[in-house]
C-alpha cells in the first residue's frame, strides 16, 4: 500500500517483509543554470505539498480521475528532485510523461537490467534529472505540456502524459534475509487538503518535466541483480504536477512561494552539495543525451533567453556520503 | 528511555557526523537557550511545549508523534480530532488498542492507483 502522510509517500509491503518500506518525497529546489556547465547538487528547500486525486476529484479533469495518485503544485520552470529514504533495499522506477528517466525508454510497469532501468534505494538517495550520461543528469525542470521543451515530448512527439510516475518493488524476502538478516540482523528502526470555486479543470494545461541545467549525479547499478526484486508485490503512483494558480483553485491552499534563483541563493553564501559514493554508476541513456534542454529549446524557439539562467559559482560545496544525506538548505 | 537521553542520543549521533548538532547550534536553531536544551536533555526539566518538540524533530529527522509520546503529549491536531467527535474516536482507538500493526496499516489510507 501507499500512504501519503507529511507531503510524503510511503510505500508499505508487510506481505513480504514488516521493515519493507520506503519513502518518497519530492523536494523543492533551485534552478541550477542551464548553461552546460556542470554544477554540483542544489538544496533541498523543504517538501512539495502532495494532495490526494480522490479529495479533488470533481474539480480535476477526467484523466487525473483514471489516473489516481496525488498531484503537486510548481511554477513554470521550478526544479524538483525526488528523495528517497528507507533502509530496506527496494528498486524504484522513476518515469516523466511515461519516458523512464533512468533508460529514456518508454514506460513498463516491470523491471529490466539490459539496460537497467531503475534505482536502488538506499543506495540511491536521490535523483534530481534524466540520466544523460555517465555521472550526469540533467534537472526536472517543470513546463507546461504541448510546447516542445518535456522529455515525454521530445521522445515521443506527443504531450499526452506529463507528471511523474514511479513504481517501487521490494527485495525478496528471501534475498533481503540472506543479504542482511543472517549478517547482521540489520536493525531498521522506525521509518517512518477548501475550495475558492466550484469550476471542473477539465482541461488543466498539464505540467510535465523537461530537462534543465547539467549536474554532477550518479545513478548506481543495482549490485543484487535483477532477482533480487519481487516483482509480484509492487505498488505504483501517478503524480499529476498542477501549475500553482491552479493548485490554488482547486485547493483553496496557497503553493508555497517561488524558490530563490540560483544567483541569490548563492550569492547568499548558502551551501550546494556533493555526494561520493564507492558503488558502479550506470552509463548515460542515449535518448536522454541527445534531449534539448529548456534555455536551448528557449533560444531554438527564437524566444531570447531563459530569464534568470545567469552561471553562478557555488563557494560553498558540501561533501556528504552514505549515512550522512541531509541536503537542506535554508534560505 | 526517557524523551531528554533519546534526544540526547540522536543529537549526539547526528553530531559524530556534524557538527552542526552541537546543544548550542540546536539549540540555536530551534529558538531556546543551550542551557535550556541541555537541562531537558538530563532531564532536569520536563520536555518543551509541543512547537519545541515539532522543531527538534525536524531539526534531528525524528518523527514529530513519536517524539511527542516520549514526552507525555498527544498532538494537537490529533487533539482537534477527537474533541471534534469525541465518543467516537475514544471507542475506536480502545477498539483498536490490541490489533497488530499489519492490520492497523490496512485501515490507514491507501493512494489509489489507477488506469495509466
Amino acid at each position: 500500500m501507499i500512504e501519503l502522510l507529511n507531503n510524503q509517500l510511503t510505500f508499505r509491503f508487510p506481505e513480504v517483509h514488516q521493515k519493507a518500506v520506503c519513502s518518497i518525497d519530492f523536494q523543492r529546489t533551485l534552478r541550477i543554470p542551464d548553461d552546460n556547465r556542470e554544477y554540483p547538487l542544489p538544496p533541498g528547500l523543504g517538501r512539495f505539498p502532495v494532495e490526494h486525486v480522490d479529495d479533488f476529484a470533481d474539480k480535476l479533469p477526467k484523466a487525473w480521475q483514471r489516473h489516481g495518485g496525488v498531484f503537486i503544485p510548481m511554477y513554470q520552470s521550478e526544479a524538483l528532485w525526488i528523495n528517497f529514504s528507507g533502509l530496506y533495499p527496494c528498486a524504484v522506477k522513476i518515469a516523466a510523461g511515461k519516458i523512464n528517466a533512468v533508460s529514456g525508454e518508454a514506460w513498463s510497469n516491470g523491471l529490466s537490467d539490459n539496460p537497467q532501468d531503475y534505482a536502488v534505494i538506499p543506495e540511491q538517495p536521490w535523483l534530481d534529472g534524466f540520466n544523460v550520461s555517465e555521472g550526469f543528469i540533467r534537472q526536472f525542470v517543470a513546463m507546461p505540456l504541448g510546447e516542445g521543451f518535456t522529455a515525454e515530448e521530445q521522445i515521443t512527439g506527443a504531450a499526452e502524459h506529463g507528471g511523474l510516475q514511479i513504481i517501487v518493488y521490494p527485495m525478496k524476502h528471501n534475498v533481503y534475509v540472506e543479504h542482511f538478516e543472517r549478517v547482521m540482523g540489520a536493525d531498521l528502526g522506525e521509518l517512518d487538503m477548501v475550495c475558492m470555486e466550484s469550476r471542473v479543470y477539465e482541461s488543466v494545461p498539464d505540467m510535465g518535466l523537461a530537462p534543465g541545467g547539467l549536474m554532477r549525479q550518479q545513478i548506481y547499478e543495482d549490485e543484487y541483480g535483477i532477482d533480487a526484486w519481487d516483482q509480484d508485490n509492487g505498488f505504483r503512483c501517478f503524480i499529476h504536477l498542477a501549475n500553482s494558480a491552479q493548485y490554488l483553485a482547486i485547493t483553496g491552499h496557497q503553493p508555497p512561494h517561488k524558490p530563490p534563483t540560483a544567483n541569490d541563493y548563492t550569492s547568499a553564501g548558502l551551501p550546494w552539495f556533493d555526494y561520493y559514493s564507492d558503488s558502479k554508476v550506470l552509463s548515460g541513456s542515449d535518448k536522454l543525451g541527445k534531449l534539448t534542454s529548456v534555455a536551448a529549446k528557449v533560444i531554438e524557439k527564437g524566444k531570447g533567453l531563459l530569464p534568470d539562467n545567469e552561471p553562478v559559482h557555488p563557494k560553498t560545496v558540501k561533501i556528504i556520503s552514505k549515512g550522512n544525506v541531509v541536503r537542506d538548505g535554508k534560505f | 528511555m526517557s524523551f531528554g537521553k533519546y534526544i540526547r542520543k540522536q543529537r549526539e549521533a547526528l553530531k559524530s557526523k556534524d557538527r552542526r548538532f552541537s546543544v548550542r547550534q540546536v539549540a540555536q536553531r530551534i529558538g531556546v537557550e543551550p542551557a535550556y536544551l541541555s537541562k531537558i536533555e538530563r532531564g532536569d526539566v520536563a520536555p518543551p511545549s509541543e512547537a519545541k518538540i515539532r522543531a527538534l524533530a525536524d531539526e534531528l529527522g525524528e518523527d514529530a508523534d513519536v517524539l511527542l509520546a516520549m514526552a507525555g503529549k498527544v498532538s494537537s491536531d490529533l487533539q482537534a480530532i477527537i474533541r471534534k467527535r469525541p465518543q467516537l474516536f475514544a471507542d475506536l482507538i480502545r477498539q483498536l488498542k490490541s490489533v497488530p500493526d499489519h492490520a492497523l496499516l490496512r485501515i490507514a489510507r491507501d493512494v489509489r492507483d489507477g488506469d495509466w
